[in-house]
């Protein structure tokens, strides 16, 4: 420890740098790590409904699946779709979809839609992804309500 | 600051541009704070998985044993019925009788070697909330085929 005490001859403690940055990567790594590409396309208006025996989702590579927002205004009683973090119209959204599935065959979709959304809302999400060819579809769904 | 401004224009040919602890301390106390800031908004997602039939490769049926059918329908006020036999309060969102019954009937159909296929009718104004509750249920009975009716339109 000899010379390593961080502090100058006349006892007063000193500002060390380097385990500081080595403390601040840590935590950087830490919240780089809880943090998923996910979280960032959740729109935060939509409040997902709750499967407590619903499984988790296995493959965590967001590049091979599309998440359609589905949110709810009750307001106006209408529907807001947005396919990832875009508000398209419909056609739109089935051109893009035709074009990922197209490059991927694996591509699949994930609904995510408000818990007040009246199922005819879904059911015209799932005719826009059979019509892009996308037959794998996951309904999202939370473990607990928060 | 003004004195290495002054060493610089000096001594221009001599420029040391060295590796500057400030600004990356600067730049990693950004990032960190951003990466704090989502992860408040980090939530256990699950995912309730389906095939839609007639697209995806078609199941291999076992010709001999007829597949058992189920219709479940789940009404604008939160009813579900199996088999036009209405289960649970509308408000009980865990529906026991409704998911052991189907246990059963999955377990009575995997001795026979059958399968179940459930579909699930909604009302257009059914909420789908609940219809996530009714497959919540189809999962917890281990049954994956189930096809949805709304509106008159199969998916």
């Amino acid at each position: 420890m000899a010379g390593g005490g961080g502090s100058t001859e006349s006892g007063e403690p000193e500002f060390q740098i380097a385990p500081m940055i080595d403390v601040l990567l840590v935590l950087l790594i830490f919240f780089m790590s809880i943090t998923s590409a996910q979280v960032l396309r959740i729109d935060k208006d939509i409040k997902l409904p709750v499967a407590a025996d619903a499984k988790k989702k296995e493959d965590k590579n967001a590049m091979f699946e599309a998440a359609i927002n589905i949110r709810w205004i009750p307001t106006q009683q209408k529907s807001v779709i947005k396919l990832d973090t875009q508000e398209l119209e419909n056609e739109e959204i089935v051109n893009i979809l035709t074009e990922r599935k197209n490059n991927n065959p694996v591509y699949r979709a994930i609904i995510r839609g408000d818990r007040d959304v009246p199922a005819v809302e879904i059911q015209k999400v799932m005719a826009l992804i059979a019509q892009a060819g996308i037959d794998d579809i996951s309904f999202s769904a939370l473990n607990q309500d928060s | 600051m003004a004195h290495d401004k002054r060493h610089r224009t000096l001594e221009g040919e001599t420029v040391n541009l060295g590796f500057q602890i400030a600004p990356m301390i600067d730049v990693v106390f950004v990032i960190m704070l951003f990466f704090m800031v989502m992860a408040g908004a980090v939530k256990v997602e699950r995912e309730l998985k389906t095939q839609l039939p007639g697209l995806g490769t078609p199941a291999v049926t076992n010709e001999e044993v007829p597949p058992d059918e189920i219709m479940v329908t789940v009404e604008e006020s939160n009813v579900v019925t199996l088999n036009e036999e209405e289960f649970d309060s509308p408000t009980d969102k865990a529906l026991p009788n409704f998911t052991g019954t189907l246990m059963r009937l999955k377990q009575e159909a995997d001795h026979r070697g059958a399968k179940v296929m459930v579909t699930i009718q909604a009302e257009e104004q059914a909420r789908y909330e609940r219809v996530i509750d009714v497959l919540n249920s189809m999962a917890k009975a281990q049954i994956s085929n189930v096809t949805f009716t709304i509106g008159g339109d199969d998916f």
